[in-house]
């Protein structure tokens, strides 16, 4: 008889789903550094993903100098970080957030998911400072992100070496095409971000950036997950070629301006990538730094102020491949890595504001777009 | 008295960890996207990041499914009708996959169609070969395990009479009249049970495919934004869509399964197996392939390991070293050693087993002492305990993950057996579905016959049950610690919030990291490796202990 009690609440209680236990968990109240109950527990707990430039050796350095103890959390991607960001918004559970590029601040800021640091920042360049310049999060790399073709087979007689965005919607780069999603990539979403720009100023006034993505999905672009996918599995151009997933079926790639000079300097001064500098087809990417709200405050200011130093920030192109967000702070000129690494003469211009507001409805539009190809 | 005390408290400790989680997961995600099943539905096709993942599913699930019984049914005639040499060790070979992790398979048939086996992963039409392919090999067992026994045990004299009347003249005849009716509902249930773990399948769909999603892996993709309000509403609805449709669809495969397990029953063995087989060295055109068939991913993951790539300005080179292997087992800052995998797989598969073996005994016991009395209320708890089953791994994980969020995440966070609720989850029904058939098979009169002779309950449990449930026992126990050793979809959303990583959940991290470290991949094999010697060190002690003619997965 119990048993079957048991049976029939459980039953009525699944019956009647409707959310009602999370309506009341989730009351959203936003509480400031000064009133929430922090504690610096000598512990660093960093939420983020597959950032390079967080080796063994720049861990332990920064434990060796300030006494706290760093445990990492390792993600998926940028899109990852901002989700456990949301999803364990005011439970303390981490620190800091490090690798949310500016297609993602804004939403994070919105959100109330961050906290001021107290980092002092002097010697930040101008350029890492464009897309935001608050106190939310300091900028700790940057770079281009933009198309890369396989020069060996995009040679102006095999493949034409594309002059606008639509020709590669040209039945040659059928299926010869990867591109990281703009959902599940921050890659892919900086890339849609910039053809939203590079549409709205084209001399073509009757199509809009959806039609070029459903041009695209037509033309059998290929959509990956991730960045890794995109440019190791199936770039013919990269150091894929070289690996076990490698699959090689695309001769385009959206990555960095500076991924063929991250391929040269890698391999001795050679590369037969090439990134393709389009007006506005290219985007200016800042990953941060964040204090996450309810986290130890002061560590995650220590961290930031670490990371922010010359001696760390400096070898980001080389530990990172990426550019540093310090002044007067360059690629190396060795094996080729500055001289095969395209800084784009105008880069798409979208606010990081602009961007928050209407990167919801983006990806709802790129969506359809990409469906009702 | 006490025994409904134990039958309570197993069907309260198995709400509270296994229904309480999914139902916290379900309740959250319809108060994020709304009560309306057909949006769910619906919107599994209006987005581009889950468009056509429901057909892919069960055109991949029914490919596999056909691929298997055209590989196992031959197999399964041969080692059921004829003699061979080393019987055991060549059944135990080809029905080893079943308990191998699927991350391990993953690995494995990625390196033997890659550059360095038979190098046609580069066209990219020969992955979802590979998929199905893969999907056969890894419920291969399935097939066996379910015909072997009934060809293996007919009565000769059967086939002997049908050769006399018209209709069993022809080996056709034969075949639709004698075999075709007493193998179909076993190659029925094979099939059943092949096209579940392939609608689930997520490891081998995760590496295998280039892109392309089914309903599981889309889930696990993108169920880290699910649950949170006012963002990224369209996950949920698909996570919901996804999750309503695996649930249907795995729930009648179930009741099918169930259905179909109770029609073999009376089909079941009919002779001794010495008096059937005869010698057929014909066979060995079957029985050797499909040995090196199920070995060759398992040997090609252990020669990766070992085999170092060389990349430089004068093209790619290859040579033997173990620095793949020291390069797993070393660690970092911000990768865990396969050391601390190791003991994290080992401690959560202790515990699991802790748990998950009195629990599901308990919930097996109750389920027959009520099936008499009431035995309405007795399948609706046999459904209950198979529900796991048909939620899939990647739904178990989410419902943990979002459970401890709601419920207490700082604390859930800080203990280090967490992971272990999603273990329980999945293996106790497994270890219900083990030990009920045990229990049935019991006869009550050695205990009522003890029992007339003054014999305390505890010491016949001792003296009788035990011992003769010893077999079972045995094969619960070391399949619940392969299952949990080995499991990878749950882990992989609910620790991907911790730094306790397992040994799957590690393979998976080290095959992540960009393939220019030369250490990607003999890394992750190296990993792989060491969780397929556990789970094969596990198999053969299994196999001393299976019950000889249960014809059952396990």
């Amino acid at each position: 008889m119990k048993i079957y009690s048991l049976g029939v609440v459980f039953i009525l209680a699944t019956m009647t789903l409707t959310g009602c236990v999370s309506q009341k968990i989730d009351d959203g109240v936003i509480i400031a550094p000064s009133k929430y109950e922090w504690v610096d527990d000598g512990e660093l707990v960093i939420v983020t993903y597959d950032v390079y430039g967080l080796n063994d050796a720049m861990l332990e350095e920064f434990e060796r100098q300030t006494g706290y103890e760093v445990t990492l959390l390792k993600l998926d991607d940028a899109g990852s970080v901002i989700d456990h960001l949301l999803q364990h918004k005011g439970l303390q559970v981490a620190d800091i957030a490090i690798g949310i590029d500016n297609t993602y601040l804004q939403t994070a800021i919105d959100n109330n998911v961050l906290w001021e640091h107290n980092a002092v920042l002097t010697n930040i360049s101008d350029l890492a400072l464009l897309p935001y310049e608050g106190p939310y999060a300091a900028p700790f790399d940057q770079g281009y992100i933009c198309l890369n073709y396989d020069s060996s087979v995009v040679d102006g007689e095999n493949f034409t070496v594309p002059q606008n965005l639509w020709d590669l919607t040209n039945d040659e780069w059928s299926g010869k095409i990867a591109i990281p999603s703009p959902e599940t990539s921050s890659p892919g979403r900086a890339f849609m971000t910039a053809t939203t720009d590079y549409f709205t100023h084209d001399d073509d006034n009757e199509t809009e950036w959806t039609d070029w993505w459903t041009a695209m999905s037509r033309n059998e672009v290929i959509i990956t997950t991730g960045w890794s996918e995109a440019y190791e599995t199936h770039y013919t151009g990269g150091y894929g070629e070289w690996t076990d997933g490698y699959v090689g079926n695309a001769h385009a790639v959206v990555s960095y301006c500076h991924s063929p000079g991250v391929e040269a300097w890698s391999a001795g001064n050679w590369t037969k990538s090439v990134s393709l500098d389009l007006p506005r087809a290219s985007f200016h990417q800042v990953e941060y730094a964040a204090a996450i709200e309810g986290g130890n405050l002061d560590a995650a200011s220590a961290f930031i102020q670490y990371l922010m130093s010359p001696e760390v920030n400096s070898k980001m192109p080389t530990e990172n491949y990426m550019y540093s967000t310090l002044k007067g702070m360059d690629l190396p000129e060795d094996d080729g890595y500055r001289f095969h690494s395209r800084i784009p003469d105008q880069p798409a211009n979208v606010s990081a504001t602009k961007i928050a507001e209407n990167m919801e409805n983006w990806l709802a539009q790129w969506n359809t777009a990409m469906v009702d190809a | 008295m006490k025994f409904r005390l134990i039958s309570s408290c197993a069907v309260i400790a198995y709400t509270l960890l296994v229904v309480v989680p999914l139902w916290l997961a379900i309740d959250r995600l319809i108060w994020v996207a709304g009560f309306n099943p057909l949006d769910w539905i619906n919107s599994l096709d209006g987005n581009y990041i889950s468009q056509g993942v429901v057909a892919f599913t069960f055109l991949q699930a029914l490919l596999s499914t056909v691929v298997t019984l055209a590989i196992g049914l031959p197999i399964a005639w041969q080692l059921g009708r004829y003699k061979w040499p080393l019987h055991s060790l060549i059944k135990a070979t080809l029905t080893m996959p079943f308990v191998m992790p699927s991350i391990v398979a993953a690995m494995g048939f990625l390196h033997l169609i890659g550059p360095s086996g038979l190098n046609i992963r580069i066209d990219d039409t020969t992955w979802f070969a590979t998929l199905i392919i893969a999907h056969a090999w890894f419920n291969l067992a399935l097939v066996i395990r379910f015909c072997e026994p009934v060809l293996s045990t007919l009565d000769p004299k059967l086939e002997e009479q049908m050769r006399l009347l018209p209709a069993g003249h022809s080996k056709i005849g034969r075949f639709r009249n004698l075999w075709a009716p007493l193998l179909a509902p076993s190659v029925a249930a094979a099939a059943c049970m092949t096209f579940v773990f392939s609608f689930t399948s997520f490891a081998l769909v995760r590496w295998i495919t280039l892109g392309d999603n089914t309903l599981e892996s889309v889930m696990a993709n993108i169920g880290s934004s699910a649950g949170i309000p006012n963002y990224m509403l369209a996950r949920n609805e698909i996570i919901l869509g996804a999750s309503l449709i695996q649930f249907t669809i795995l729930i009648a495969s179930l009741w099918l399964m169930s259905w179909l397990q109770h029609r073999r029953q009376n089909l079941l063995p009919q002779a001794s197996e010495i008096t059937v087989k005869r010698v057929n060295h014909r066979g060995w055109m079957i029985v050797f392939p499909a040995v090196i068939f199920a070995l060759s991913p398992l040997i090609a993951v252990f020669w990766a390991s070992f085999r170092i790539r060389h990349t430089d300005s004068s093209g790619t080179s290859y040579s033997w070293e173990t620095s793949g292997w020291e390069f797993a087992f070393a660690g970092s800052g911000s990768m865990s050693s396969a050391w601390d995998a190791l003991w994290n797989s080992l401690g959560y598969a202790m515990i699991t087993l802790c748990i998950a073996l009195p629990l599901g005994w308990a919930l097996a016991q109750t389920i027959l002492d009520i099936e008499k009395e009431r035995p309405k209320t007795a399948r609706f708890l046999d459904v209950l305990t198979m529900i796991p089953f048909a939620a899939s791994s990647v739904m178990i994980g989410l419902g943990v993950m979002l459970g401890m969020i709601r419920v207490n995440a700082e604390f859930f966070y800080s203990f280090w057996p967490t992971p272990v609720i999603a273990h329980v989850m999945i293996t106790t029904p497994f270890v219900v579905r083990i030990m009920l058939p045990a229990l049935r098979s019991l006869n009550p009169i050695y205990d009522e016959c003890a029992q007339t002779l003054g014999i305390p309950a505890w010491r016949r449990f001792m003296l009788i049950r035990l011992p003769l449930l010893r077999g079972s026992i045995l094969v619960a126990v070391i399949f619940t610690l392969a299952m949990s050793l080995g499991e990878f979809g749950a882990s992989w959303v609910v620790t991907r919030n911790s730094d306790w990583t397992t040994l799957p959940v590690m393979i998976d991290s080290l095959r992540s990291i960009p393939y220019n470290n030369t250490y990607t991949a003999p890394a992750a094999c190296a990993v792989s490796s060491v969780l397929m010697g556990i789970t094969l060190l596990l198999f053969t002690w299994a196999e001393k202990f299976r019950p000889a003619r249960d014809g059952g997965m396990f």
